[in-house]
């Protein structure tokens, strides 16, 4: 017959399945503060990157300014601002959801800072040939931007995309002052409970097999694209 | 060239044009007419003026003063004070399909293939059908001697290729004038030959064409026309190999003297 295990054995791996629980709960919530964060700022990036390319000045200064504020001020502290200034600043209540719309505002307006700046530094990397070419052949601008630009851009600025998206991933544990229970939140609690490094170091693990994940789609992008270079 | 001399309505007319960079006038009353089927090779030194000029032509650049006018389009007009007044958005469109422009630097589209440079202008700008397109896109690939090129990309290319697609690209839109801006420079002397060749037949299928060019062989054999600008003036003007083999004025006799 073989030999029961021990209840201190049993008890370890019922806590195992417990912490990988909890850790999964979190990763739900990690999950969609990335996905939340992606959809709004990568889009909002585009915008921030035509207004700080204006020739209208006061736009382009209104964006230099946003984009100087949401890059030189720390990301956690941004996260605070946005939940408890409605109520420091205006008096207003907040319902209890309020620290996921602050959670997913403060990411997407800070994701967006940063993707704009790769987004102008892609567009104006392409030379201006490219724009005459395609306005001698008539192409129209939105046309010229859309078809011909774009593309390019993309290719270009796949690399510093990467490196910030993968960035977002372990930045969304700064949820945690916001007491959105997230993966890094989940992780705490547990090695304060069990007193116990293990947990930490199961939420590393994970957060590094997320980012294997992104490395993987973000090569394979690259290689897709790598029918020419110019 | 400049009295009316040509057979029919000539294809471009400036009169005048002028154009200033801050305090540095690099265009100082320049009046060409290009008549159907010519072609006129436009020499000089650098910062002579004659990138400018074209620039102005093609719509990259607008002019300070002056007038322009492709046909029955009148592009820019004098409005009495000697400033250049711009038609509207329909005029510019209309008469940007008047002409085409060849690069110094090709600008190909990178991420196109080579059939697609040649067809998308045609689809995306002219509404031409897409299996239309392509199949006129081969034909011209095909005359440029690149039949079997056509799914490349730029890249792969070599820049004499990379150049006749770009004028491929240009005549797809069938434009009733031609310009090249030093379509040679950037290629060494065999490159150099096969893209003169393609233009040459062109010029012997009586393609009107504007070139800027310092190959002097080629413009004395090629063109009927010439004009020689220094200074943002056009200091001699006449038949191209009249100019070049006995230029009248002190200042060609020295550009020319340095191509012996």
């Amino acid at each position: 017959m073989r030999p029961q295990p021990s209840s201190c054995e049993r008890g370890s791996i019922l806590e195992f399945q417990v912490m990988m629980g909890l850790l999964g709960e979190g990763l739900l919530l990690t999950t969609q503060i990335f996905f939340v964060t992606l959809i709004g700022s990568l889009p909002l990036g585009v915008v921030v990157a035509l207004c700080r390319m204006s020739r209208f000045a006061p736009l382009a200064w209104i964006a230099k300014l946003y984009i100087s504020i949401l890059r030189g001020t720390p990301l956690m502290l941004q996260l605070m601002a946005i939940m408890f200034g409605p109520y420091y600043l205006f008096g207003m209540q907040m319902g209890p959801d309020w620290k996921f719309w602050a959670c997913d505002i403060g990411f997407i307006l800070n994701y967006a800072a940063y993707f704009g700046e790769i987004y102008r530094s892609g567009i104006q990397s392409i030379p201006r040939g490219q724009y005459e070419a395609a306005q001698v052949l008539g192409y129209t601008r939105a046309q010229t931007f859309m078809k011909i630009v774009l593309p390019q851009v993309i290719k270009r600025i796949l690399p510093a995309m990467g490196n910030e998206i993968i960035t977002l991933v372990k930045d969304t544990s700064l949820a945690f002052v916001l007491g959105i229970g997230e993966m890094f939140s989940q992780a705490k609690a547990l090695a304060a409970r069990e007193v116990s490094m293990i947990p930490y170091a199961m939420a590393a693990l994970i957060y590094w097999v997320f980012c294997l994940l992104i490395e993987f789609v973000l090569n394979r992008t690259e290689k897709r694209m790598d029918y020419y270079h110019d | 060239m400049t009295d009316g001399a040509c057979a029919t309505a000539p294809v471009v007319v400036c009169r005048d044009a002028t154009k200033s960079f801050g305090k540095n006038q690099v265009l100082k009353g320049i009046t060409l007419e290009v008549c159907k089927g010519d072609v006129l090779a436009i020499i000089g030194p650098s910062g002579g003026g004659k990138s400018t000029l074209l620039r102005c032509l093609t719509l990259l650049e607008t002019m300070d003063g002056g007038s322009l006018s492709y046909g029955d389009v009148q592009v820019c007009a004098d409005d009495g004070s000697g400033r250049a007044v711009y038609g509207g958005r329909d005029v510019i469109a209309t008469a940007k399909t008047r002409f085409g422009l060849v690069f110094q630097d090709f600008n190909l589209f990178p991420h196109y293939t080579v059939l697609r440079n040649v067809a998308d202008p045609l689809t995306s700008v002219h509404k031409v059908g897409r299996a239309e397109a392509e199949e006129r896109g081969r034909a011209l690939l095909a005359k440029m001697g690149l039949a079997g090129k056509e799914d490349m990309v730029p890249c792969e290319l070599s820049g004499g290729q990379q150049q006749r697609v770009a004028i491929a690209r240009a005549l797809a839109m069938n434009p009733e004038v031609l310009y090249f801006d030093e379509p040679t420079s950037a290629l060494d002397p065999e490159l150099t030959r096969e893209v003169l060749r393609v233009i040459r037949e062109l010029a012997e299928e009586k393609m009107t064409m504007v070139i800027v060019t310092h190959e002097m062989s080629f413009a004395r054999d090629v063109a009927d026309k010439l004009i020689f600008m220094d200074g943002g003036q056009v200091v001699e003007r006449g038949r191209a190999a009249e100019v070049i083999n006995a230029p009248k004025h002190e200042r060609t006799r020295a550009f020319l003297s340095g191509y012996e």
